[in-house]
This record gives structure tokens, sequence and C-alpha cells, in this order.
């Protein structure tokens, strides 16, 4: 629909640059610390776009990259990509192996060229259950996390392979295998023994392509009371820079909106009080 | 430092007081040598981050005035889209209605091609001067939605309150729903409930039949069970301190600890995963909803909708009906 603008000159050095300045923008009020990403729709999009499956998810990659950017650029903390889920091991041989290649590739990609974490300085963090995983692709995750592991300005949380509930059960086997003493055991400690422990707690949760559920998704995270769930319509491919700035403003206006309520709400409690 | 700058011997202040009043500012020599001759620069180093910091500050108010800018528009087209959705909502409760027969309901709900099993609501206790709102308010909400669930067919139903407001009002509760069953369905084929609270592992059966065995064993038309925040993150610290007491006593190993075992103890202790949440909250929070039963629950929510009614109930089963679920795939 707007594929227009492109055709203009210096169209994209301008989009950069409006991009950036947004950004700056938003920094200035409240942003989320942490964003949690499920991103459907790359083989709807494949088939949409009548191109092969390992296209749309190609697509996919590059759509995160470009979000992920946009996101560390106004100053998100982590995210969390939900890129494989455990169930994910039921779809047929080829497209498993493929996307393990894929993300063999992608990851070795990531760490040579490093171009996206160096810029912002992004600490790699796979979360799973890695016992699940074929050994050299294994071994491509390590390398990763081992190489970016100083990087301290931001985190990218990869899940793969992830559910919430392994991530929960994970967490109790944890507590229980070091003997903790049973008045200790709380839902701070749950929590500090979840994959995301030592990071901020999520803010926002944000779901493409219009489904409705979780999908075993950061589930002990989400119902928190000041997490926003974010569902769009559009598939994950795409998915722009400017949609995520769209809700960026919404998230901002919302909390910035709560934030001052509160404070209006302890005035009057302090002057009853009084 | 005493050279002649254009013939003049360059000032040197010892109490930069004495230059700029009693504010602390500590202006260096090459500040002031600049001042006196624009030749020389200012070269200090605090001088230059002093200056950063100010453009840097004003670039920041520069940058959150726009921001506030953009908050007066997106405020302005909130405003309208609330608007647009309560006139919709409004235009949808008097498009479809119950009007008290189990029939009509009926007719709505055969149309679609598949029904949740298990429902969920998520109810909120609103404030007593609202319309509709305070204790009886909530009373008629979750009555008036287990009329409507066993009318359209399904047999479960979890109300989600967060502070547990009708697990404490049991009595009324079931005054209230035998009620509405009543009214539904008229005074002589008045359907079998049983209200559950999960987490006292208590069951009422009826109105009054808790102790009428030929009623509990008669088939159940609709089952209720009652849920609060306590049966959420609270009930997985409980059942963790369970496993961890078992472990004290060797009874079971770190090992053992599988995600089918905690899903069949989490079922025990709250109930099964609801196939469909329908939350009548304006916006979607979870507000401490059980995390691990939310798995692959479909929402549904209509925003700035607060009110429990026939058209958001039919809404959400419509939508569901439509919904593909295909697990990893």
């Amino acid at each position: 629909m707007m594929d227009w603008i492109n055709v203009l000159p210096k169209a994209g050095y301008l989009q950069e640059q409006l991009k950036n300045v947004l950004a700056k923008i938003l920094t200035t009020g409240p942003v989320p610390k942490h964003i949690g990403f499920v991103m459907d729709g790359n083989r709807r999009f494949a088939r949409k776009h009548k191109i092969e499956l390992k296209e749309g998810h190609n697509a996919g990659f590059e759509s995160m990259a470009k979000i992920l950017e946009i996101c560390y650029e106004c100053g998100v903390e982590s995210c969390t990509v939900f890129a494989f889920s455990i169930e994910n091991f039921k779809r047929n041989k080829f497209e498993v192996d493929w996307l393990m290649e894929l993300a063999k590739l992608r990851f070795s990609q990531m760490v040579e060229q490093g171009e996206i974490c160096e810029q912002f300085g992004i600490k790699i963090k796979v979360l799973g259950d890695k016992s699940l995983l074929p050994i050299e692709v294994l071994k491509v995750l390590n390398q990763a996390e081992e190489i970016t592991k100083n990087n301290n300005r931001a985190i990218l949380n990869v899940c793969f392979p992830y559910t919430a509930r392994n991530e929960i059960t994970n967490s109790i086997k944890t507590i229980i295998s070091k003997k903790t003493e049973v008045e200790l055991i709380d839902e701070q400690l749950i929590e500090n023994n979840l994959y995301t422990k030592n990071q901020a707690p999520l803010d926002l949760l944000i779901r493409t392509s219009g489904v409705t559920r979780l999908s075993d998704f950061l589930l002990w995270q989400v119902v928190d009371k000041n997490v926003e769930i974010e569902l769009v319509d559009t598939l994950w491919p795409d998915l722009t820079p400017l949609h995520i700035i769209w809700i960026l403003i919404k998230f901002s206006f919302k909390k910035n909106y709560s934030r001052q309520r509160n404070n209006y709400d302890e005035d009057v409690g302090s002057k009853k009080v009084l | 430092m005493s050279t002649k700058v254009n013939g003049v011997e360059p000032v040197e202040v010892s109490d930069p007081k004495l230059l700029f009043g009693t504010k602390p500012v500590k202006p260096s020599k090459d500040l002031i040598k600049s001042v006196v001759d624009p030749r020389i620069k200012a070269s200090s180093k605090r001088a230059k981050s002093e200056g950063k910091s100010i453009t840097d500050r004003l670039f920041f108010y520069l940058f959150h005035l726009i921001l506030l800018t953009i908050y007066g528009f997106y405020s302005i087209f909130r405003s309208l889209q609330y608007v647009n959705n309560r006139i919709r909502i409004k235009f949808l409760n008097l498009a479809y209605n119950p009007s008290k027969t189990p029939q009509i309901i009926r007719d709505d709900v055969n149309k679609l091609s598949k029904l949740p099993k298990r429902l969920s609501a998520v109810l909120n206790l609103k404030p007593e001067e609202e319309e509709g709102g305070g204790f009886y308010g909530l009373l008629n909400d979750a009555s008036e939605l287990t009329t409507w669930t066993l009318a359209s067919g399904i047999s479960t139903l979890s109300i989600y309150e967060y502070e547990g407001t009708l697990k404490n009002n049991v009595e009324d509760l079931r005054a209230a729903i035998f009620k509405k069953l009543r009214d539904y369905f008229g005074p002589t084929s008045i359907p079998k409930f049983v209200v559950k609270i999960p987490h006292l592992n208590v069951q009422f059966y009826g109105l009054n039949h808790d102790d009428d065995d030929n009623y509990k064993n008669d088939v159940i038309d609709i089952e209720v069970s009652l849920l609060s925040v306590e049966d959420g993150k609270a009930t997985i610290v409980e059942l963790t301190k369970t496993l961890a007491e078992l472990a004290k006593k060797k009874e079971i190993s770190s090992k053992n600890i599988t995600v089918d075992l905690i899903d069949g103890e989490l079922t025990e202790l709250v109930g099964i995963e609801p196939d469909l949440i329908i939350l009548f909250t304006p916006t979607l929070a979870l507000q401490g909803y059980p995390p691990w039963h939310i798995r692959l629950s479909e929402f549904y929510w209509e925003a700035d909708n607060e009110d429990v009614t026939y058209a958001i109930f039919l809404r959400a089963l419509q939508k569901y009906s439509t919904c593909k679920i295909n697990v990893g795939k």
C-alpha cells in the first residue's frame, strides 16, 4: 500500500532518520525493559506470497533483526524471542532438520559478523531444554553465548527449544535438587530459578498474526499485573519497525497515564490519613 | 600564563564567586581566556562536558516535549476509539438478547461448528456506585453466566475473580444461581448444578442438596468452580513446598519431577485447563490467573467493555469456533 514511498529518492535514508529520531523521542518516556516476541506467521507469509517455506522463515529472520534493532535503540534491555517450541519437534522431520540447520547458520552468522551484537553490546542467551538439541547445533549455540558473554548493554534471549511449563518445572526441580529449606520457598524463589532469572521483569508481550493464545510462552511472567499483551493481526515478516514504534507509543502513553493516576491516588490517600 | 593577548593582561580570578555570583560555577582559566579573547578556544575538559550535558538536556526536553505532543494526539485518537468501541458494544448488546429463554441461546449456539468443552471467565468486582457494580452486581453476573453456559451446552465453567469474593460468599452465589436457573428454565425443570472451590477442595450441590445422595449421584448439568489469585502462583509455590518435603523424606527425587507430574498435581489442585477464557474486562490483563492453566487457552475480550453481557459471551463462542489449534505445528 505504501510501497510507492520507497521509490522516492533517499527514501531509505529518510526513513532511517525518522526511525532514529522517533526512538530518541520514545526514550524520554517510559519504555518497556523486557519484551517477549512470539514470531508467528512465517509459514502463512510463505503461503500468501507463494514462496517456499524456507523463504518464509528467512523473511521472518530478517524482520526479527530489524525489529530487535529498533527495540534496543529505544532502550529495551531484554528481548525474548520464541524461536522453537519443544512441541515443534512434532513437525515433519524435513522442516525440523531444516530449522535446525537454519538456526546453526544464523547463530554462526550472528557471531561471525557480529554487527548487531557489537553495535548494541548484545549478550545472547539460549533459554530452554538444550538437552533436546542435536550436538552440533548445541555447539554453535554455546559458542554464540560464549563470544557475547561480556556484552552488557542488552540481552537477547533465544528460546530454543522452550515451553513455559518446562521452564516452571525446571525451576521447581532446581529448587528441590538444591535441598532448599521448605520455609524459604516462595514465588520469588521460583522466579529466581526460571530461565529469565536476573533480568528485568517482562513488561510487554507481542504476538503476531492474530492468534489469541500464548502457546506455552512465558506463562509465569505474563500473568503479572504490569504486563501488557499486544496481539497484532500482521504476519511476523510483514511487521515493520513502525509497527513497533506504534506499540511503544501506546505502552508509553498507558504507563505514563497510570503513573499519574497512581500519584494522584497516593495524594488522595495521604490526605485521608491526615 | 602572563602572556599578553592583544596587549591585554589576562585576568586571573582566584575566587570564581567574584565573577559568577554565588552559583557554584567554576570557570577554568581557559574558559576565561576564551571570553577575553575569542580566538582561544575553551578546551578544558569540564567545559566541554558541561556544554555537552547542557545540549543533551536541551535535546532531552525537546524530545520529551515532542513525546508529550504525541501523547496529546494519541489521547485524541484514543478517545475517539473509546467512543467508537462503546457504541459498537451498545449495538451488539441490543442485537443479541437471550430474553431469559434457553431456546434462543441454543439456536444461536447450534450454528457454531465447535464449542469449548471448558469455559472460564474473568470477572471484576466493580465499585458499589457503578451501575451493575458491587457485590450484588458480581453475583448477578456470575449466575447469569452460569445459565448461559448451561444453555449453550457447555458443562464446565470456572469463574476467576481476583480477590475471591464469590468463594467467600458461596451461599449467596448458590441462591443466585438457583434463582437464575428457575427464571430461565422454569420452576419445574431446574437443572442440577454444583459449585466447587478447588482451593478448599469442597463442593456444594444445588441450592441445599449437600446431603442428598440422590441429587449427587444424578447427572449434574453444570459444574462451576471458583478461582482467585490464590489458585495461581501461590498454588504452584504450595506444590513446590509439598514436593520439597517429600524429597526431604526421600519419597521422591528431583529426577521424578516432570511436566506431566506437575500437570497432574495442578489439575488436581486447580482444575483442567480451560479451552476458552472470556475476559469481561476492558483490556487483556490476566490479573494473576493461574499461569499453568493458560497454555493453549484462547482469550476473548472486547476492548473497552466492562460489562458481562450475552453479546460478548456469544461472540466469544463464535470466535472460538473459527480458531484452529495445532500444538507445535
